[in-house]
């Protein structure tokens, strides 16, 4: 096994607030994991201990080394977009293509400079003078010229159009992404994404609720479109969300093989979205 | 670590195009200013004639330094005073602005430790932006020294005599630039200071700064009946150990008027670099300065918030 990231343990205390709690996981190379949590559910948080943009207690090693610690090296194989709105507004295209080649050096100004020559993105253009759409370009340009081992993306598209979020995420998928390079995304818009990632992390209160490669939460968790007597029967089963939608019941199960679900109605697996509000109600009851 | 460091003082440059422009400024004004007394003199036809006669005549060598040495200063205490605000402004917004626009989180995703970004904030402080003013008021000087001489010559006077031959350029070129990165040693504490506050400040660093430089003071006067901060803040402008021998009475008569005098021929003289190099209050400042940066980097490295 390839652990790129590995935590046992990890926890960051802010005052009197517990954003993390001892979390352990492991993130093997290739992979594209979804980071999925409400507000303030600690996701930033674990990312910058990641980052080694900030200290926590624990063991934290990423790429074999200590982030936080060795944050330098670890950055020459680490990329990160942070939000949209952090390239500094004073700069121009070209001074910024400029720094990162002096201080990257992993970075490739060709192929920065091939990528934003399929945008509108002018090398003289201030980045204060760019929409929130072509800033993101910018910076994704940036990233995908970098040969990094690990990219994280953090709320990437937070505030995009839909047109700029869809194009971000082909992008990535088509021009950035191998079996050498990990990902790590957080973002609200789990519909999105849910077709790109290969595992999927559900935090909450800053503790792991589900931690699984997505092939197997078919196996793991089924949904059952019933009504009637077959609706009682189904809950008898306990399902870990019951709600009713046009007059049929949708219950989630979780660990309950298809073949005793079989008889009760429609089975599917569930989206994403569905089984994060479901974990989420379960862990707070 | 070197190339890094040039990729980040350039990034300083880049941001902060008050280093250029503010001297760039006090030369066009002192320029603007010296042409529209050419100008303005040229109206008094007669009283410019005697004038350039008695210059070239009467005064005398030592004379004609004086005033060219006086003029020579004058000017460049401009761009002096024009750099302390700088320098004030633009350590306290180095650390500040990158966290007011979350672009620390953009810098801190690259290859860079903080201590070489603090580092290099410190080095445009200290002698990037004191080497700037240097460059731009030697450029002044000898941009209003060939128009001067255009003039000189117009009216009929000799410009090589009147005016190239009678300052020593060089000398006091040099001593500028000894003067202004002495001084931004001296005060490079106060430099640490402000790179501290921009660092740890969560809004509006120039009151942060300030303040307790006044309250401190004032309490250790109540409470403790002592000056020792007031001495050590306020008294080090004007204790620099760099200077010797001035008796400003041969230099300035009662009414403030630079006296003509022999003494005044190479600013290079007043100066005394050893004394400057190996005085401990020098290095007590460095050290200082050192502690405060330090500071700094921790306080970008270990804040949470970014």
């Amino acid at each position: 096994m390839t652990s790129l990231v590995s935590a046992q343990g990890v926890s960051k205390n802010y005052g009197s607030v517990r954003a993390v709690d001892n979390v352990s996981f492991e993130i093997e190379k290739g992979k594209i994991l979804g980071v999925i949590g409400p507000n303030g559910a600690g996701k930033t948080t674990l990312l910058k201990a990641v980052l080694g943009l900030t200290d926590c207690e624990g063991q934290l090693s990423v790429l074999g080394l200590d982030p936080f610690r060795q944050r330098k090296e670890l950055m020459q194989n680490i990329c990160f977009i942070a939000d949209v709105a952090v390239l500094p507004r004073w700069m121009k295209v070209w001074q910024l293509l400029d720094y990162v080649e002096a201080v990257h050096p992993n970075f490739s100004r060709k192929r920065a400079e091939g990528h934003l020559q399929s945008t509108k993105i002018q090398s003289t253009a201030k980045v204060r003078q760019l929409s929130k759409g072509m800033v993101t370009q910018l910076h994704l340009s940036i990233i995908m010229a970098i040969d990094a081992k690990l990219l994280v993306l953090d709320e990437p598209t937070l505030g995009l159009d839909i047109i700029f979020r869809k194009e971000f995420y082909a992008n990535l998928l088509n021009d950035y992404f191998d079996d050498e390079r990990t990902i790590i995304i957080t973002t609200h818009q789990v519909e999105e994404v849910e077709y790109l990632l290969t595992d999927v992390m559900f935090i909450d209160e800053g503790r792991i609720l589900l931690d699984s490669p997505m092939d197997l939460l078919a196996d793991t968790y089924v949904e059952v479109l019933t009504s009637g007597e077959n609706a009682v029967k189904a809950r008898a089963l306990g399902p870990i969300a019951d709600n009713e939608m046009f007059g049929e019941s949708v219950m989630l199960f979780e660990g309950v093989s298809r073949d005793r679900l079989e008889g009760f109605g429609e089975l599917r697996t569930p989206a994403i979205a569905d089984l994060f509000v479901a974990k989420i109600k379960g862990a707070r009851k | 670590m070197i190339r890094h460091q040039l990729a980040l003082i350039k990034r300083e440059i880049w941001e902060h195009r008050s280093i250029f422009v503010t001297p760039l400024a006090i030369a066009s004004i002192v320029t603007l200013g010296s042409l529209a007394a050419l100008i303005f003199a040229s109206g008094f036809a007669e009283e410019l004639h005697m004038a350039i006669f008695g210059a070239t005549n009467i005064v005398g060598d030592s004379g004609r330094t004086a005033v060219l040495t006086g003029h020579f200063v004058g000017t460049s205490w401009l761009f002096l005073v024009a750099l302390a605000i700088l320098t004030v402004f633009y350590s306290l917004d180095s650390l500040y602005a990158e966290r007011k626009d979350k672009s620390i989180l953009f810098w801190r995703s690259l290859p860079v430790t903080d201590a070489e970004t603090v580092i290099s904030k410190l080095i445009t402080a200290v002698v990037v932006i004191p080497i700037v003013a240097v460059i731009t008021i030697v450029a002044t000087h000898i941009v209003n020294l060939i128009v001067t001489s255009i003039w000189v010559s117009a009216k009929g006077g000799d410009a090589f005599l009147l005016i190239w031959g009678s300052v020593a350029l060089l000398d006091n070129w040099l001593a500028v630039l000894i003067v202004v990165l002495a001084t931004a040693i001296w005060m490079s504490p106060f430099i640490g200071w402000f790179l501290l506050v921009s660092a740890f400040a969560k809004r509006s660093p120039l009151p942060m700064a300030f303040l307790p430089l006044v309250l401190i003071p004032l309490l250790e006067g109540i409470f403790l009946h002592s000056r020792f901060f007031a001495t050590a803040v306020f008294g080090r402008g004007t204790s620099m150990p760099l200077f010797h021998g001035i008796n400003m009475d041969a230099i300035f008569d009662k009414s403030y008027q630079l006296q003509v005098n022999e003494e005044v021929i190479s600013l290079l003289l007043y100066l005394d670099v050893g004394q400057f190099v190996l005085s401990p209050a020098t290095w007590a400042g460095v050290v200082v300065c050192g502690l405060l940066t330090t500071g700094a980097i921790y306080i970008r490295r270990y804040r949470g918030e970014s």
